[in-house]
């Protein structure tokens, strides 16, 4: 349904923000594309909604080509940008009402789809409350909506889940997958690992314009050093002894400001959970836990969110 | 065309929808603006003779379109574009001139009243004898469509700080050194040659003309320019609205 092909984004002053990168979503699929501020995320979604033009590549939604059939591709799409979506003076029902409408519903379609999307994301209580009195979490809800109306065939979704409260979140993943059941390719756009790990088909790891990594959850967890992490929390995390040599690493250790991380083997737990409460009855550490690989650590080693300690002495 | 009427319905009905909230106030705005320069600026001018009253009573129908189209209009694109609304109305499946138009409409909607109820405070106040001719809907239009034209043309064409800045600029020459509501000869040469190709003079006669019409007949050149006018200002929206980085 969507399908992107080495696409490459260089702007006038030299910056690449895409370099050649290829993902595929098919319809009913949910792929989530992860990866930092300025790791052109959002270039790409404006390049399949044909608002930005790719400097080499392909992109074919439902094989309409953005560049040739802009206007075209805009009817098949529909996005939910990562700024607020325009609610002054209107409230939810109207603009969820009015974008089904211009998305090409009848009167009567467009009413029955914004109940049903007002009652599914729990949002009643809102629905008749201009947008300047909303909070960000309803206006998030509200933007998705207008984007969910009449979604098309591609359904593009940048950072849905933000200011989201935790209840609400899980409706908005349970409408976000009806999407895709009812046939939409839905690209999503994301920071919060942990949710795409638990809600999506499809992972697509982005970092300075390239594809780092594509997969499932579990196919990108199986690229991790190890099967385990031991997770220290201490004030001087500098400070702390280093780690026995009969403990076996399975990769350099991550810092962050108070947490140390180290990946294991599994034949290393037994010991390594030793060292680690040896380490709090001395008060040297605040707390630790041991806990199996998650998609988090993979992503941060991917992309390089944390600084990895220099050296073995720290270990 | 059909797809573009029926977006342009939709989008007209969207955008009437957003503005409802600000629509009476800027309204009263817009009333109380046209009229107060009608009653203002016969403060400056004490002794007013029939061809000063005149000029005051067509003038200030043309500020009030002026400052909704070339000072709100571009303010209003500034904020769009910083809120991101630029960008969302960008991926909607509609044509953009039709986004353009609607939003344009909306604006004509808020400027006319204003202006009719200056027409009419003038009339009160100075007891004009009008020789109104039919052709002062297509000069109104005009004045109204180049005013909104270039406003969109600044708002689209400039980064939102300095459009702001030229939309305060333009109100400030507008309104002191326009020939809108005085006679062009009281500008030195140079800047009356200025005034030639600048679309001022031409709103205030088109204007002026069919309401009061001269004993040679409306001239038909202001026309002209104001429609090329309107046409650049909205070129220049369209292109920036569909222009593709």
């Amino acid at each position: 349904m969507l399908y992107i092909k080495d696409i490459v984004k260089t702007y006038k002053r030299g910056v690449r923000a895409n370099d050649g990168v290829t993902i595929q979503v098919g319809a009913g699929e949910v792929v989530g594309l992860l990866g930092h501020n300025g790791a052109g995320k959002t270039t790409l979604i404006n390049q399949v909604a044909g608002l930005t033009v790719p400097t080499s590549g392909t992109i074919r939604v439902d094989g309409c080509d953005p560049v040739a059939e802009p206007s075209k591709v805009r009817r098949m799409i529909a996005v939910m940008p990562q700024s607020h979506a325009p609610l002054t003076g209107v409230t939810p029902r109207q603009v969820i009402k009015s974008m089904a409408r211009i998305r090409g519903m009848s009167k009567s379609a467009a009413n029955t789809r914004t109940e049903e999307l007002i009652e599914a994301l729990d949002l009643g209580e809102w629905a008749d409350t201009t947008g300047e009195r909303l909070s960000g979490g309803v206006r998030r809800l509200t933007a998705f909506g207008m984007a969910a109306a009449s979604p098309g065939q591609v359904v593009m979704l940048d950072e849905p889940t933000n200011d989201v409260d935790p209840a609400r979140r899980r409706l908005l993943w349970e409408q976000i997958r009806g999407l895709a059941n009812r046939g939409c390719a839905v690209l999503l756009v994301t920071h919060n690992v942990v949710e795409a790990e638990r809600s999506v088909d499809r992972i697509v790891v982005l970092d300075s314009g390239k594809v780092m990594a594509e997969g499932t959850a579990a196919q990108l967890r199986s690229r991790a050093a190890g099967d385990l992490r031991l997770e220290l929390t201490a004030a001087d995390i500098d400070g702390l002894p280093s780690l026995p040599e009969h403990i076996a690493t399975a990769g350099p250790p991550l810092r962050a400001s108070r947490r140390l991380t180290i990946a294991l083997e599994s034949s290393a737990a037994a010991d390594a959970l030793t060292w680690a409460q040896r380490l709090r009855a001395s008060q040297d550490i605040d707390e630790f836990s041991l806990v199996p690989v998650g998609l988090e650590d993979v992503y941060l080693d991917l992309v390089g969110g944390e600084s990895t300690s220099n050296g073995e002495e720290e270990g | 065309m059909r797809y573009w009427m029926s977006s342009y319905g939709l989008l007209l009905g969207w955008a009437g929808l957003r503005g409802r909230a600000t629509l009476a106030l800027n309204l009263v705005i817009q009333t109380c603006l046209a009229v107060g320069i009608v009653v203002g600026f016969a403060f400056l001018v004490p002794n007013l003779d029939d061809a000063t009253a005149l000029y005051l009573s067509t003038g200030a129908p043309v500020l009030g379109l002026i400052t909704v189209g070339m000072v709100i209009g571009p303010q209003e694109v500034a904020s769009a574009k910083q809120e991101g609304i630029f960008e969302f109305n960008r991926s909607l499946p509609v044509p953009r001139s039709a986004l353009i138009a609607s939003d344009a409409t909306i604006a004509l909607v808020t400027a006319l009243p204003g202006m009719l109820a200056a027409l009419v405070v003038a009339w009160l106040r100075f007891d004009l004898d009008l020789q109104i001719s039919p052709l002062v809907v297509p000069a109104i239009l005009l004045t109204a469509a180049a005013a909104i034209g270039i406003g969109y043309g600044i708002g689209y064409g400039l980064a939102p700080p300095i459009a702001r800045m030229v939309s305060q600029l333009v109100v400030f020459v507008a309104l002191m050194f326009s020939p809108i509501v005085f006679p062009i000869s009281r500008l030195p040469d140079w800047f009356a040659s200025v005034h030639l190709v600048l679309p001022f003079q031409y709103m205030a006669e088109s204007v002026r003309d069919t309401l009061s019409v001269p004993p040679d007949g409306v001239r038909l050149l202001p026309f002209a320019v104001l429609a090329a006018w309107s046409l650049a200002g909205f070129l220049v929206a369209y292109r920036m609205m569909a222009r593709r980085t």
